[in-house]
């Protein structure tokens, strides 16, 4: 579903001259899993999701979606794919439904389409309480339902989250996480990103250790501690990519 | 380009754009409630300030005094139109110093045996230093010439009288000059100089925030992402994020218009009848037409630059002070209407807001060339094409839309 093939994105800089922000990382992501992208800030996870998404072009490389090459067809992808991040924000002066419609129809959607599936989804996430008040006017775990529905509006086969914990309390970030196992118990494709070790390891069907743009390592967690031979993702992270102190 | 997509680009920006108070504020409250109350507050300061000194006795000072004839000395002391320092009042020897401080209006200088040069009728002169950053000071040179006037034709008059001529002498033929300019050039040229400035500053100020919220708003709320991995293209978002600040730009510029039209028209007419009729502004369908020509283009290029800035911007507050900047370069141009004796010709006509300024002045007082006018047309258009392809590139550059 998710095939990443070679996928570099390299960004010129004024100052400091070319950088690979993403080398060569090949990975595969299918129905009904749940993907993790796991590595420290400034990893190369987020242009990995970017390019993933198609609001990043890659440099070489390409990731097929469904199908789907987002080098060659990143139109038809962009409708394949839902996104989630932990930075989207929303519009202040819309309210929850105003926002979610503007999006079905950003995705081409039916007006009659929009409606059953705005009902479905705020019958679902709990939303109807506060789906007419204005979004600046939410609590953060409100808010993180409206983005949460507007990210599933058209019902994507493929689920992309960047960092979507990031920040949050207890209770908004239980909500995305129940989201992300409910998308992989419907069957979605699922990839997400994070630094977070113990979220990784309690989320991810597998895992695949991104740092300084390049691909360490790609497996199930346990499979990832076999082979450092530790006992914690922590320390298994640091010895696969080699940075001991 | 799809209509469906573009028409709920524009109506979502339009629906959130009218739920900004900010906006709102440039948009509705500056034209409607601030031109009139800047008006008035204006007119009422300038015609107070002219009153006051309208009133007020000059102080003068007469340097050689002595030489002055009695008649001449009698007038100028006893007109009650100036009131006469005398020299040991003060301090300095050099009276223009005083002039200058502002203890005296103006200084008079009579030359050494100036009587004398009179009674033998021999060429003379009289000096006179005023300041002439000074209002005061030029009202005084007014009220002192007026005295110096009547002692001169009564000097004349009896010079003539002993030489036995008549007056037809020395005054062969007079002069009287009438006003044959209509109604409307005058108040175009008193008018003419705000107007364009305020149409193109309102025009200016309805597309920035609305620019600034469309674009870098999208980068500091994190829903620019969103949109492009959206299968809505950046080509339609361009289109109708530009249209939207288009049409604030457009608003706001006649809602300046037509606010400033109420306020010369209702509100100066009244408390100042005779002003108020030489400043009132007739707006005919025509000339509405012409200055929306004139303006549509220009917001054009407005919308697409403000476009440009604000997506290149990271956050709200960086988008704002690029606009800052941005903004000087519009102020002055737009200035051009208030520079006495800048006329259109094809030079002027090629550059934008200085050529809309103009437009709108001749406009006002009736006095459009078209051929210029076309050209203005057409060039600013190009330009607003230019503008906007170049608002299109920057929405698919990534060093743009992910800028670190």
């Amino acid at each position: 579903m998710i095939e990443a093939k070679n996928l570099t994105k390299i960004f010129k800089d004024k100052k400091r001259g070319e950088i690979r922000a993403v080398d060569d990382v090949s990975f595969e992501c299918k129905p009904g899993e749940i993907f993790g992208l796991l590595g420290p800030n400034g990893a190369g996870k987020t242009t990995t999701l970017r390019m993933l998404s198609t609001a990043l072009v890659p440099t070489s490389g390409t990731a097929v979606i469904d199908g789907i090459d987002v080098a060659q067809n990143p139109k038809e992808v962009r409708s394949h794919i839902g996104f989630l991040s932990g930075n989207t924000g929303l519009y202040g002066r819309l309210t929850a439904r105003e926002m979610v419609e503007y999006f079905g129809r950003l995705y081409g959607m039916r007006n009659s389409d929009i409606k059953t599936r705005i009902e479905t989804l705020f019958e679902m996430l709990d939303m109807n309480d506060f789906a007419s008040g204005r979004n600046d006017k939410l609590s953060t775990g409100q808010k993180q339902k409206v983005s949460i529905a507007r990210s599933v509006v058209h019902d994507p086969p493929v689920m992309v989250f960047d960092e979507p914990t990031t920040g949050l309390d207890v209770m908004s970030s239980r909500t995305i996480v129940d989201f992300i196992r409910k998308c992989r118990d419907d069957g979605k494709c699922v990839i997400f990103s994070t630094h977070i070790m113990s979220e990784a390891r309690r989320l991810c069907d597998r895992i695949a250790v991104i740092h300084k743009g390049t691909k360490f390592f790609e497996g199930t967690a346990s499979k990832m501690l076999d082979k450092s031979g530790q006992d914690n993702l922590e320390d298994a992270f640091i010895k696969i990519v080699g940075e001991e102190r | 380009m799809r209509f469906r997509i573009l028409t709920t680009i524009f109506l979502k920006e339009m629906k959130d754009t009218l739920r900004d108070r900010r906006t709102l504020i440039f948009m509705l409250a500056v034209p409607i409630l601030a031109i009139p109350a800047l008006m008035m507050f204006i007119s009422q300061l300038m015609m107070s300030q002219i009153t006051k000194e309208m009133e007020r006795t000059s102080v003068i000072a007469v340097q050689g005094e002595e030489y002055l004839p009695a008649e001449f000395r009698d007038l100028l002391f006893q007109s009650g139109a100036v009131e006469i320092k005398d020299e040991s009042e003060f301090e300095t020897d050099d009276l223009t110093e005083e002039v200058l401080n502002g203890s005296i209006d103006a200084l008079v200088v009579i030359p050494e045996a100036f009587d004398r040069a009179i009674e033998i009728e021999s060429p003379t002169d009289i000096e006179i230093f005023y300041d002439e950053a000074e209002m005061r000071s030029g009202f005084a040179v007014n009220r002192i010439d007026s005295i110096f006037d009547s002692y001169r034709d009564q000097t004349i008059s009896s010079r003539l009288d002993k030489y036995g001529l008549k007056s037809d002498v020395i005054e062969p033929f007079e002069v009287h000059s009438y006003n044959v300019a209509p109604m409307q050039k005058v108040a175009g040229e008193k008018l003419g100089a705000m107007l364009p400035y305020l149409i193109i500053i309102m025009c200016f100020m309805g597309a920035m925030y609305p620019a600034i919220d469309l674009a870098a708003g999208e980068k500091e709320r994190g829903t620019l992402e969103t949109l492009l991995v959206s299968p809505a293209t950046r080509g339609e978002f361009v289109i109708g994020k530009y249209a939207l600040i288009l049409m604030t730009a457009i608003v706001a510029a006649f809602l300046g218009l037509g606010s400033l039209y109420f306020s010369m028209n209702y509100m100066v007419e009244d408390m100042f009848s005779k002003l108020g009729q030489m400043l009132a502004l007739e707006l005919d369908f025509s000339m509405m037409l012409l200055i929306l020509m004139i303006v549509l283009p220009m917001a054009g290029i407005f919308a697409a630059v403000l476009l440009s800035v604000s997506i290149f911007a990271r956050s709200f507050k960086e988008a704002q002070s690029y606009i800052t900047v941005l903004n000087m370069f519009i102020i002055l141009p737009a200035f051009v209407s208030f520079l006495p004796g800048v006329e259109m010709d094809y030079t002027m006509a090629l550059i934008p807001v200085v050529s809309a300024s103009i437009i709108i002045k001749d406009a006002i007082s009736g006095t459009v060339e078209w051929q210029y006018v076309i050209v203005a047309f057409v060039w600013t258009n190009i330009l607003a094409g230019i503008t906007l392809l170049f608002a299109r590139k920057w929405f698919e550059r990534e060093s743009v839309l992910f800028r670190m």
